[in-house]
């Protein structure tokens, strides 16, 4: 869509036109749904959560700045909702941004890397992804789905704007087990993939 | 440059280097096929993520087809609500109100209806049509329920229902051991005639059981009416609608009944739960006297302690040690023996004979009706209330913080909270109720009950806590959680409080607080990692 066509339609969505509030959900509320199950544990989650998600947009419209991406703006709310609902219900923090700066990372080897990007299919990344903790989870879906920047990402999570490529690193590295674990957990289905 | 790491290759991939270094990375990359490796590995894993996580394999659910346009009214949830409603109405005016008008023509007059349900009830002709179509309406209720919240897990669902039915064969396969107890169904009657002896235990189905003769275990019975001419060794457990001993009982008499009489002799304790109690003046306890009772007429001999709650209670007879009575109106006629102290609590002055020997001065407390606002006491017995209810609640913040959040979260949809709510509230103890007449099923009801009753006190903690957040706002923290729920309990107790409305108030926080918590619980049956490995 244009950006003259989506600065019309929002405007006609400001003025209380229904038909352009359905067209405007119509076009976002698969993305939006996708971003929520990708986050939050359950479907039903993500289902309560989209709703909820776009009575928020709506409310919020009229603080939305038309010179940033629409898309953008979505993400943002989207995602501190998300946020919001994954913090709230824990009672402990992830480990402070220190702590987490100080654990060790093994050093990669790049044919591993390549190998399991090889070997492993979106669906079991998806798989690996659910079994991270919430922040880890979080980052890499702003950054890898939502196409969020740094700073963007920074405030959503709150965390320090150079803690951001920290949290990124570990979290790839989290991936990367859990995913390889998915396999190891699945000898035959290895076999199998390696055979076929 | 030197080789760089694997943090410094993701901020260059991410243009987060200055300048300088961004070219230094790069010339250093043209130079070194292990750096270009690595390089390469984490940018190809970038794609390799955003592939992954843009897959397009699932379709929005068809409740998000349309655009929301306000806090929709859930439509769905409302049906539920209307259904519980529904399913009240028809067990109330289609089954229970004809069943309490024909037990009313049949002689029964009491009007509560937990005494007939239980009680005399249990041993009305038409009990099996009642329980019949009591099951049929809550199972049913009960099973569309069910199925509802399980609709995306049939998978999960059959497998429970093959495992269940499994045991259940199994259990039907397995040759039932010997106990020892003899268990006798009347025809319809039954009766254990003089100088015969039951060895072991007895368990009596039966409308009219008499036992004559002598019993060496307990005796168990389930009867219209009970009454012990002969000896018993053991312990009497009754659940009848008269139960009277004339013999004598070496252990203790529990009964759930609507009259029990003693004329005998009971070795040991008594524990009564019935709407009228006589201990006749032939009558001897030696133990203690523990219930409650509609009304008691106590004429004969109690060697211990008389712990009793009761409409009326009239003591005309010897008791060897403390009486502690709660009750409307208590007499104490110029017969009456009371060795230790008296502690009476109740609504209206105690009729006490000059005649009747007491112990002691009896302590007597009369008790307002209605709360009595200008004492202290009453204030701090509310704060007393809310300390509970908060402690309570911090239990829940601090050991299940994910279904405490959900709770609370899902007590915002008030028309899906109140139809779930309504539906538990009256559906689950019918079950539990059925389940415990069946005394196989007594251990599960009875738990049952347990959670229900726990479930309905933590419904006042998620409402709290709702009421709360939209007082204090939604911080994050267990600070934060901590204050919300503090703040909302202390809202939510002047609410009850209120006179007249507090009732209302308190039913409704009941119920919506009770929906909310099943739906949470209903959330926490999801696996987590399968919910979204499946997208």
């Amino acid at each position: 869509m244009s950006t003259a066509a989506l600065a019309k339609l929002l405007a006609e969505v400001r003025a209380g036109d229904a038909n352009a509030w359905g067209e405007l959900y119509r076009q976002h509320a698969a993305a939006i749904f996708r971003l929520c199950r990708r986050v939050l544990p359950t479907r039903e989650d993500a289902e309560d959560a989209t709703t909820e998600i776009f009575m928020k947009v709506r409310q919020k419209l009229g603080s939305y700045d038309a010179s940033r991406p629409f898309t953008a703006w979505l993400y943002k709310v989207a995602s501190n909702h998300c946020w919001d609902l994954l913090r709230r219900r824990r009672i402990r923090q992830d480990l402070e941004t220190g702590e987490l700066e100080d654990m060790p990372l093994q050093h990669p080897d790049p044919s591993q890397i390549e190998r399991l990007q090889t070997l492993h299919s979106g669906r079991e990344v998806r798989a690996g992804l659910a079994r991270l903790p919430d922040r880890s989870r979080m980052a890499l879906v702003l950054r890898y789905y939502a196409e969020m920047s740094y700073d963007e990402i920074a405030e959503t999570l709150g965390v320090r704007r150079a803690f951001v490529g920290v949290l990124l690193l570990r979290a790839r590295h989290q991936l990367r087990d859990a995913v390889a674990a998915t396999r190891a957990a699945a000898p035959k289905t290895l076999s199998a993939g390696a055979q076929s | 440059m030197s080789h760089f790491d694997e943090m410094t290759a993701l901020l260059y991939l991410d243009g987060q280097l200055d300048a300088s270094h961004a070219e230094d990375v790069k010339k250093h990359v043209n130079d070194c096929p292990a750096c270009a490796a690595m390089l390469h590995a984490i940018a190809h894993e970038g794609v390799w993520l955003r592939d992954a996580l843009a897959a397009d394999e699932e379709t929005i659910p068809a409740q998000l087809a349309g655009a929301p346009e306000r806090e929709s009214f859930p439509l769905g949830w409302a049906a539920a609500f209307a259904f519980g409603c529904g399913g009240a109405y028809t067990l109330w005016a289609g089954l229970i109100a004809p069943w309490q008008a024909q037990a009313s023509e049949a002689g029964f007059t009491q009007g509560n209806l937990l005494t007939m349900l239980f009680f005399s009830g249990a041993f009305w002709r038409g009990w099996d049509a009642m329980l019949t179509g009591m099951g049929v309406v809550a199972g049913a209720i009960l099973a569309a329920v069910a199925a509802w919240l399980l609709r995306r897990r049939w998978k999960w669902l059959t497998t429970a229902a093959v495992v269940v039915m499994g045991c259940a064969l199994v259990m039907l396969a397995t040759p039932s051991p010997a106990g020892a107890a003899q268990v006798q169904h009347g025809d319809p009657d039954f009766t254990l005639p003089a100088g015969q002896t039951v060895e072991t235990d007895l368990i009596v189905f039966g409308n009219y059981v008499r036992i004559d003769g002598d019993v060496n275990g307990d005796l168990i019975t389930f009867s219209q009416n009970v009454t012990v001419n002969g000896q018993v060794k053991g312990d009497v457990i009754c659940f009848a609608r008269e139960l009277t001993v004339n013999g004598a009982v070496g252990g203790n008499v529990r009964t759930w009944s609507q009259s029990l009489t003693i004329e005998g002799t009971v070795e040991k304790n008594v524990t009564d739960f019935s709407r009228q109690f006589v201990l006749e003046n032939k009558g001897t306890v030696n133990g203690s006297i523990m219930g409650a009772t509609g009304d008691a007429v106590l004429d004969g001999t109690l060697g211990g302690d008389l712990l009793s709650a009761a409409g009326t209670m009239e003591i005309q007879g010897s008791l060897g040690r403390n009486a502690n009575i709660r009750a409307e109106r208590l007499t104490i006629g110029p017969t009456a023996v009371i060795a230790g102290a008296t502690k009476y609590r109740g609504r209206e002055t105690p009729k006490i004979s000059p005649q009747a020997k007491l112990g002691s001065p009896p302590e007597i407390t009369i008790e307002k009706r209605g709360p009595d606002y200008t004492r202290f006491r009453y204030y701090w017995h509310r704060i007393e209330l809310w300390g509970a209810a908060f402690l309570f609640g911090l239990a829940w913040i601090l050991l299940l913080p994910a279904v405490f959040f959900d709770a609370t979260n899902a007590c915002k949809k008030i028309g899906r909270s109140l139809g779930f709510g309504v539906l538990f509230l009256i559906v689950t103890p019918i079950i539990a109720g059925i389940v415990c007449i069946t005394i196989v099923g007594l251990g599960i009801g009875l738990a049952t009950l347990l959670l229900y009753l726990i479930a309905l006190y933590s419904a006042q903690i998620f409402v709290g806590s709702w009421v709360g957040e939209m007082l204090l706002g939604s911080r994050y923290g267990v600070g934060a959680a901590t204050a919300r729920l503090a703040l909302g309990l202390a809202v939510l107790r002047v609410l009850i409080s209120l006179p007249y409305a507090g009732g209302w108030i308190l039913l409704f926080v009941t119920i919506l607080g009770l929906g909310g918590l099943i739906l949470a619980l209903h959330k926490r049956l999801r696996p987590h990692a399968t919910a979204v490995a499946v997208a």
